[in-house]
């Protein structure tokens, strides 16, 4: 019976990731947008959840869905809001984006489909002190470098709000 | 063919748990709701020296379920300019994350709906995305009380999820472990974390308080600005999933407090009949329901900027500290407690005596301000 819950499990994940996906671009609305992305990122998590990964699944929601949808809806709110076509800003770049998304993405497909993993996945529930140990000691000057580029975006954005108010 | 407990094929086993556990969450969300509505009422009323609620049922123990059966009632209103699907959606994206929190909580030994090994982080997760629902009801309300509601609550949210985790994770280095259980079972004895590391729960509970909307922090809701912040559009039903939620966060964060820092589900008498220990667990949570409901009752409502400041300026460096000496001596010593007590208290110490210290002058000028202006009302009064 779970041998047909998980690829059920993997079809609505992956129908939420693409079909709200593709709502983000093409929907006119900003406000559903931007939930509609919490959705994507939700659904992020549920692969997280199925490939064994809890502990990145939980961080997944944590930081994405109730923090950076939440850093955006407030950008939405606190900007102006008038009917022009959010779409029209990026049409002439239509061509540009076409050949750009065909030299990523025929790639990625081929390599997709062609991949075979030899390594089965962990057993589950155990990959939070994997994950520590490698953040802290194989990853541990990414993970500093990315810590140290935080730390001069959040300097920055005070600077920035900074000279608004004079 | 395995047989799972009582003697049902484990499979169906698998699936009937899940129902039942969900009937159960269900069950026990709803009543501590009503219940918890009741308490507030007549626990303010007491401290307030009023009565109360009492004309419906023997000193108005069924207030509470009429007021239900009059929300359940209740004409489902909403207003033309409202955006339909966010504002229906509203009040469900903020109960969900709530009633699946019940999940993971320890009532007993053997009583809780699954044991995860990152229990506590799940339980964070759940408690950040209510944040969401609130944004959503205060956008779609189309109403600017509803909005600046819907904003407050994203700010001071997201402000006080930082030191709410910062609580936790110090708890989190001492144990070793995310999974309820293994905190619970880490403190069997009289000796609760609460001991060793009073300044990490004081840093939890002030962040759960403004995580919950309570007061001190129920700026989101502010009736004396905003006339019901995010609910102001809502009403019968709908109000009542938002008021639902509301009592259910509380249940949710008491929970996590009586766990990591007061021992669970242990109590007297559990080795004996291990399901003594929901009793315990459950006055223990309900220990501090009342001590909100005690600070709703005596405190001020605090100044958006006052919030911010106290947080940021505050409790994230304090708590930031208290992390930093807590690794060092979990490293350095191989039993830490003393060690972690004395920075704990020494900590909490620095922020009750420290903060009226740096604020002297303010509190010099209040008192000066009070005495003139008593001054004043004599000359006033006097013939």
């Amino acid at each position: 019976m779970f041998d047909i819950l998980e690829p059920l499990l993997f079809f609505v994940f992956a129908i939420g990731i693409i079909g709200a996906g593709a709502c983000v671009v093409l929907l006119r609305r900003i406000t559903a947008q931007a939930l509609l992305m919490a959705l994507t990122f939700a659904s992020m998590a549920g692969m997280f959840l199925l490939l064994g990964a809890e502990t990145i699944a939980l961080f997944q929601v944590l930081i994405y869905v109730g923090a950076i949808t939440i850093l955006i809806l407030f950008g939405v709110m606190f900007t102006k809001q008038d009917d022009r076509g959010y779409g029209l800003f990026f049409q002439r770049q239509t061509p540009w984006a076409a050949a750009i998304t065909l030299v990523i993405g025929v790639p990625v497909a081929f390599l997709a489909f062609s991949f075979k993993d030899p390594i089965t996945p962990s057993a589950k529930g155990g990959d939070l002190i994997p994950l520590a140990g490698s953040l802290f000691t194989d990853y541990a000057f990414p993970f500093e470098v990315a810590s140290v580029l935080l730390l001069a975006a959040l300097v920055g954005a005070i600077v920035l709000v900074k000279q608004d108010e004079r | 063919m395995p047989i799972g407990p009582f003697g049902i094929d484990p499979v169906i086993w698998a699936v009937l748990r899940l129902v039942i556990a969900a009937g159960l969450a269900v069950f026990v969300l709803l009543n501590g709701a009503l219940a918890q509505t009741l308490l507030e009422r007549k626990v303010q009323a007491w401290m307030q020296d009023r009565l109360g609620p009492y004309h419906v049922g023997p000193y108005g123990l069924l207030q509470s379920v009429a007021d239900a059966l009059k929300l359940l009632t209740k004409e489902d209103i909403r207003a033309k300019l409202t955006d339909a699907p966010f504002f229906l959606a509203a009040p469900a994206i903020v109960f969900t994350p709530i009633l699946a929190s019940f999940v993971v909580l320890p009532f007993s030994s053997d009583v809780m709906g699954a044991n995860l090994s990152v229990g506590l982080l799940y339980l964070t997760t759940l408690g950040s995305m209510t944040v969401l629902g609130i944004v959503i009801a205060g956008w779609a309300s189309n109403n600017k009380y509803s909005l600046m509601g819907g904003l407050r609550s994203a700010g001071q949210l997201i402000s006080y999820e930082v030191p709410q985790i910062l609580g936790l994770v110090t708890v989190v280095l001492y144990v070793g472990s995310l999974s309820m259980v293994d905190i619970t079972n880490s403190q069997p004895g009289p000796l609760v974390n609460a001991l060793f590391l009073p300044f990490a729960f004081v840093t939890y509970f002030i962040a759960a308080l403004a995580e919950t909307n309570r007061n001190p922090f129920d700026l989101p809701e502010a009736e004396s600005e905003l006339v019901a912040g995010f609910l102001t559009e809502y009403s019968g039903m709908r109000w009542a999933i938002f008021f639902l939620s509301e009592y259910g966060a509380i249940t949710v964060v008491c929970a996590i407090m009586t766990t990591l820092w007061f021992g669970g589900w242990h109590g007297p008498g559990v080795d004996a009949a291990p399901l003594l220990g929901v009793l315990w667990f459950t006055l223990k949570t309900y220990g501090f329901v009342l001590l909100f409901m005690w600070i709703r009752a005596t405190l001020p409502r605090l100044r958006i900027d006052q919030l911010m400041g106290f947080c940021w300026k505050v409790l994230i460096p304090l708590a930031l500290v208290n992390i930093m000496a807590s690794a060092v001596i979990i490293l350095a010593f191989a039993d830490p407690r003393l060690a972690l007590a004395i920075v704990n208290w020494l900590l909490l110490g620095g922020l009750v005596f420290g903060l009226p210290f740096t604020q002297r002058r303010r509190l010099l000028g209040f008192r000066k301000r009070t005495r003139e202006s008593v001054a004043m009302r004599d000359v006033r009064l006097s013939p």
